[in-house]
């Protein structure tokens, strides 16, 4: 009888681990298997037509020490990174004015919010246009207020093309910032900030030591998007500048597509994608260390 | 605070709007008139508004044939999320030996941008035959990790007793999962559907990667190749921009409780 029931349970167990396999089955053809391929891919030298030869560690020999783009797209990597501390200040500036009670916050929760989900192609395409040169909505600004004489064309100048990608950037993220650190916001008890009133303690000083230190997951959580984002903002990218002028704004997620699919060194662009991928491996590490742990991790139910 | 006056928030608050909405704005006006592209300095208000150039949209490019393909990847990419999700998000609210090690895999899965994958990706579709195919397009985005553990903390949810119960009466366990936890699920349901959504809508890099000719391209990969061609100089491009926005500012606009809640889990299980 208990061999019965035994067995019976073992068959339900069985079923039950059968739904389990198409999940599995996407993410060991689509994340398991192309980690461990793309690996081997960058020891060897191969091109869609040609045998595969081993060839050691001379991609990563020449991505080290012969490509600058490498390196300049690493560096723009960091820099659009370092943009995501002025989208989570700006982002929390909302938050704190729609977290008030004031009529129609629902109102200008949904406005800020509305560009983060829309497809990213249009919105580099619409901020493409913004920041024309001669046509664009931003110039023609600044020169009604008379800030310069002649355009300047954003996109196309080594200088400003960072900056003007990473503009637009912000405004789609910044919504989904707001509402994170919103959420955070609510969190916190009203009769702490009660009681810190009471104390004595000013606007700022309330701000600083009772906000801050509560938002601090809040806050790593944006921090650790704002990474993820630096790694994965193609489509911006490749619609408002193409990683020009002169790879100013060329990231390593679009030189890795320029190297593998533009100019099909399959091999190369896996070397690549292992140095982007331990590069994000190890920034997400050191700040899920930095928050004490707990940026965006998931209760297993353990 | 009740002293304060609002109205230097509400200033405030309305100038971010401002910032926020303009470029939708110019957008449209753009597309319904075209004179900030031919005409300087741009007017505010839009003159002479016409529908021109949606019209060259519709016929000059198969913009009909675009909106079919996305449909059809999102469709594959939403109908998959939620029922192999469910699945696989049931089978591990059981305990079954190795449970431990699949929650670790999924983990570390999740950890593996798909971003850093493409290039063996792009080789295991083609060794498919999926090259170039809706289903080659959608079949990355089929499950996704985050949306497991959405369905498996709402699963967790469901009363034990109502499961023992269903268990004794000898309901088999898809029933179990179709019958009674997907339907005590709805915002868990809610939350794959637009997540899957969204990721499969805006999806550009893989669909420029897969597809090969302009019969199979989707609505984001058709909007940047017309720009491609046809560089800033006409409003067309900016009439595709609002037919390709519109869909999502109107499924927003429906379900705005549902989509920022979606997106948020997204995130802080993600």
């Amino acid at each position: 009888m208990f061999q019965l029931i035994r067995t019976k349970r073992h068959r339900e167990l069985a079923l039950v681990a059968l739904f389990l396999v198409p999940s599995l089955a996407i993410f060991t053809l689509y994340r398991i298997v192309p980690l461990f391929w793309n690996l081997g891919l960058s020891f060897t030298e191969w091109s869609p037509f040609k045998p595969a030869k081993f060839a050691g560690l001379y991609h990563y020999e020449e991505m080290l020490f012969y490509d600058d783009v490498f390196w300049t797209a690493l560096w723009n990597t960091v820099v659009f990174m370092a943009s995501a501390p002025i989208a989570i200040a700006l982002a929390l500036a909302v938050a704190m004015l729609v977290n008030g009670d004031i009529r129609g916050r629902n109102v200008y929760r949904a406005i800020v919010f509305l560009s983060y989900p829309l497809m990213t192609v249009a919105v580099g395409i619409i901020w493409r246009w913004l920041f024309d040169g001669k046509v664009g909505l931003i110039n023609y600004v600044l020169r009604g207020l008379g800030l310069t004489e002649k355009g300047i064309s954003f996109l196309d100048s080594f200088e400003w093309a960072m900056a003007s990608v990473v503009v637009a950037a912000i405004w789609q993220v910044i919504g989904f910032f707001m509402i994170i650190l919103l959420t955070g916001l609510q969190s916190i008890p009203r009769n702490l900030h009660e009681a810190a009133a009471i104390d004595g303690a000013g606007a700022w000083q309330r701000f600083r030591r009772v906000t801050l230190p509560l938002l601090r997951p809040s806050i790593f959580l944006c921090l650790v998007i704002g990474i993820i984002n630096s790694f994965t903002s193609f489509d911006l990218i490749y619609v408002m500048t193409g990683g020009g002028p002169a790879n100013a704004t060329e990231l390593l997620i679009t030189y890795v597509y320029r190297a593998g699919f533009v100019k099909n060194q399959f091999d190369y662009a896996a070397a690549l994608t292992v140095a982007l991928f331990v590069f994000f491996l190890g920034l997400t590490w050191i700040a899920n260390r930095a928050s004490g742990g707990d940026a965006g991790a998931v209760e297993t139910g353990e | 605070m009740g002293r304060h006056p609002t109205w230097p928030i509400h200033l405030a608050l309305v100038a971010v709007s401002f910032v926020m909405l303009v470029p939708f704005y110019w957008v449209l006006k753009t597309s319904v008139t075209g004179e900030n592209i031919f005409s300087y300095p741009p007017s505010v208000v839009p003159r002479d508004v016409n529908l021109f150039y949606y019209v060259d949209v519709w016929y000059y490019i198969p913009f009909v044939r675009f909106l079919f393909n996305s449909v059809a990847v999102s469709a594959i990419a939403v109908v998959s999320n939620v029922v192999f999700n469910a699945l696989a998000a049931y089978a591990l609210t059981r305990r079954f030996p190795g449970r431990k090690w699949v929650i670790l895999l999924f983990l570390s899965c999740m950890m593996i941008p798909f971003q850093a994958t493409i290039i063996p990706a792009y080789l295991i579709t083609q060794k498919l035959g999926l090259l170039n195919t809706h289903l080659g397009l959608a079949l990355p985005l089929c499950s996704t990790i985050v949306c497991i553990f959405v369905y498996k903390a709402s699963f967790e949810a469901v009363p034990r007793s109502l499961i023992d119960a269903a268990r004794i009466d000898g309901v088999p366990d898809w029933q179990i999962i179709f019958r009674i936890m997907l339907p005590l699920s709805k915002p868990a349901i809610a939350t794959n559907v637009i997540l899957s959504f969204i990721w499969s809508w805006n999806s550009f890099l893989w669909p420029l990667i897969v597809t090969r000719d302009k019969a199979m391209q989707t609505l984001p990969l058709g909007l940047s190749t017309f720009l491609s061609y046809l560089e800033n100089t006409t409003g067309a491009l900016y009439a595709f921009c609002v037919m390709v926005l519109v869909p999502g500012i109107v499924l927003f606009l429906l379900a705005q409780r549902e989509f920022i809640q979606g997106l948020t889990s997204g995130a802080t299980k993600g």
